[in-house]
């Protein structure tokens, strides 16, 4: 190697270096350090002020795993919310899709329309209904005489439930429209044509045809709603804050309580653990189901 | 579903979808109509529209939750951290796409793989973190936090697209002596536009919109709060005042609404872009 050869190689690495750098070392620095943080305290003692970290080995989710109630309330109210808000918000964004993907007038607008709650922030999305379910209800209430609006939509446990699927549904319907709007958009029309002439009716084409081709899009979609829900924090914090009792607290929200209310640096650790596997577990699976039935156009 | 002709039926559902859409955005029509209402007329009718307009309620609330100061705070997070987000993600998704090394793919994955942890699994430590590096109670150090959760989305997306940059460019700018950071910004980053303008979308409404990490970061800063943080200070402190809260929210969503309204395509096609790439 020549001189001129070897200081090339040593600018070139300079250069990959000095422009990959920054950002990986603000990656390890904020995200994947504390994570591994993150793995190191859920085998520890700690209240998250004292110097002293006491190690305790897997007492962490020994506990997490038999002996905590809010933890396994919490566990199946994010699974229970998680199933019904999946299918729920992939439903109703591809039926909108369909509709919205026909051609009538003012589409765009309605589209565009649709996609308004997505754009205003999950904590003030929750305030709002806030005032719907309480002083809005009461007003509708007036003047329907209708029962529904009677009903304790926030304090009842089991309706708060209902109540905050419905806000997370409404708030994110938007965002999969978009998503099922373009998949549908990659859709041949001669195909769809074909099939008319063929003699099959809408929801045989539906099924036969329009769904295997846009099942990226729905890979997409449902594993973004998956993820999403099964993180689901920001809407209950300022909806109900987990209440009545536990009846909403989320696996999220349960770590945010144990670490920031209770000063249970360690523990609450140890529960983020369990929740970046869940995650980890049924994303991974979803992909490899729904990757293995996405056909070619 | 033929797209040639509107007959009768498709102007049908044109209607049937228009009265669906209203109905699906009344909760956010009844947050304008009452929030220029008065305290009684809310808790007498919230359906009712308002006898006079009582622009009082937006007067209020501007001064309660000092609206000046946060917007401007929120203004100086979101663009710091969008700022750091696409320098720093561009030039390393760039390179790392231009460089076929083992080492440039472990630093890839390494780049990339935040993708896959959720925030509530490390925000314990972060926190930690960022009160060793002094970045708590302060915007900058909120704005810096920023970069590390934003870059690895966006240097994924600028990884992908740096392939349709042709790699003859990269040699011709290095051979007229410039160095590669001047070739970087005056040859290859005009060229990523496309998806500089996604990231920055992506970004910039995340970040303007964010509450959790705000809140863990600026946690008893007064002075250094968020819009996010003052509509969940506000609501928590005046529950009962339905009028000046409703103002307040309308004062906290506009920016991004405003800004949905005149960048509409642009967000649209970011955020699929974002969520389709990821």
């Amino acid at each position: 190697m020549t001189p001129g050869q070897r200081r090339a190689r040593r600018r070139r690495g300079l250069e990959f270096f000095g422009m990959t750098a920054p950002a990986l070392i603000a990656i390890v620095l904020f995200v994947e350090g504390p994570f591994l943080m993150s793995v190191a305290y859920s085998f520890t003692k700690w209240n998250g002020l004292d110097k002293a970290v006491k190690w305790v080995g897997l007492a962490n989710y020994a506990e997490l795993l038999t002996n905590d109630r809010a933890l396994g309330n919490a566990m199946i109210f994010t699974f229970l919310f998680t199933a019904v808000a999946l299918v729920a918000i992939n439903v109703i964004a591809l039926g909108l899709a369909l509709i919205l993907d026909m051609n009538i007038r003012g589409r765009n607008a309605l589209r565009a329309a649709f996609y308004i709650p997505n754009i205003i922030s999950l904590i003030v999305i929750g305030y709002v209904w806030r005032f719907i379910f309480s002083r809005g209800f009461d007003s509708f209430g007036a003047l329907t005489h209708w029962g529904l609006f009677q009903l304790s939509w926030l304090g009842d446990s089991r309706l708060a439930g209902v109540s905050v699927i419905l806000v997370s549904v409404w708030q994110a319907i938007g965002f999969y429209l978009v998503i099922y709007i373009a998949g549908l958009q990659t859709v041949p029309r001669e195909q769809l044509e074909a099939a008319v002439i063929d003699g099959s009716g809408p929801v045989r084409r539906f099924f036969h045809i329009t769904l295997p081709l846009i099942m990226p899009s729905v890979t997409v979609a449902v594993f973004y709603s998956l993820s999403n829900a099964l993180k689901t924090f920001d809407v209950i914090f300022s909806l109900t804050f987990g209440g009545p009792g536990l009846a909403t607290t989320s696996i999220a929200l349960d770590i945010y309580k144990t670490a920031f209310s209770d000063s249970r640096f360690g523990y609450g650790s140890a529960k983020s653990v369990v929740l970046f596997l869940i995650i980890l577990v049924l994303t991974v699976f979803q992909l490899n189901v729904f990757k293995r039935r996405e056909v070619q156009a | 579903m033929s797209r040639g002709r509107r007959p009768r039926a498709a102007a049908l559902v044109s209607v049937l979808m228009t009265v669906v859409a209203v109905a699906y955005l009344y909760p956010l029509l009844l947050v304008v109509i009452n929030s220029v209402k008065t305290f009684s007329e809310i808790t007498t009718n919230v359906v009712a529209l308002p006898s006079h307009l009582a622009w009082e309620n937006f007067a209020n609330a501007f001064t309660l939750m000092r609206y000046p100061r946060l917007f401007v705070n929120t203004l100086v997070v979101t663009a710091m951290g969008t700022a750091g987000v696409v320098i720093l993600a561009s030039l390393a998704g760039f390179r790392l796409s231009r460089t076929r090394t083992r080492t440039s793919w472990v630093v890839f994955l390494l780049c990339v793989a935040p993708m896959m942890i959720p925030f509530h699994s490390f925000m314990i430590a972060l926190v930690k973190v960022a009160r060793m590096l002094h970045l708590t109670n302060s915007l900058w150090g909120l704005g810096t936090v920023y970069w590390g959760l934003g870059i690895p989305l966006s240097l994924f997306m600028y990884h992908g697209f740096s392939k349709t940059v042709p790699g003859e460019l990269d040699d011709c700018a290095s051979l007229d002596g410039c160095g590669p950071l001047r070739m970087f910004f005056q040859v290859i980053f005009p060229l990523l536009r496309p998806v500089t303008v996604s990231v920055i979308v992506i970004n910039a409404m995340w970040m303007w919109n964010d509450f959790l990490l705000p809140l863990l970061i600026l946690s008893g800063a007064k002075n250094s709060m968020t819009l996010q943080l003052a509509a969940y200070n506000f609501f928590g402190q005046y529950k009962v005042d339905w009028q000046n809260a409703m103002a307040g929210v309308l004062l906290t969503i506009t920016p991004a609404i405003a800004l949905y309204l005149v960048l509409q395509r642009h967000i649209i096609k970011g955020m699929v872009a974002g969520a389709v790439k990821g």
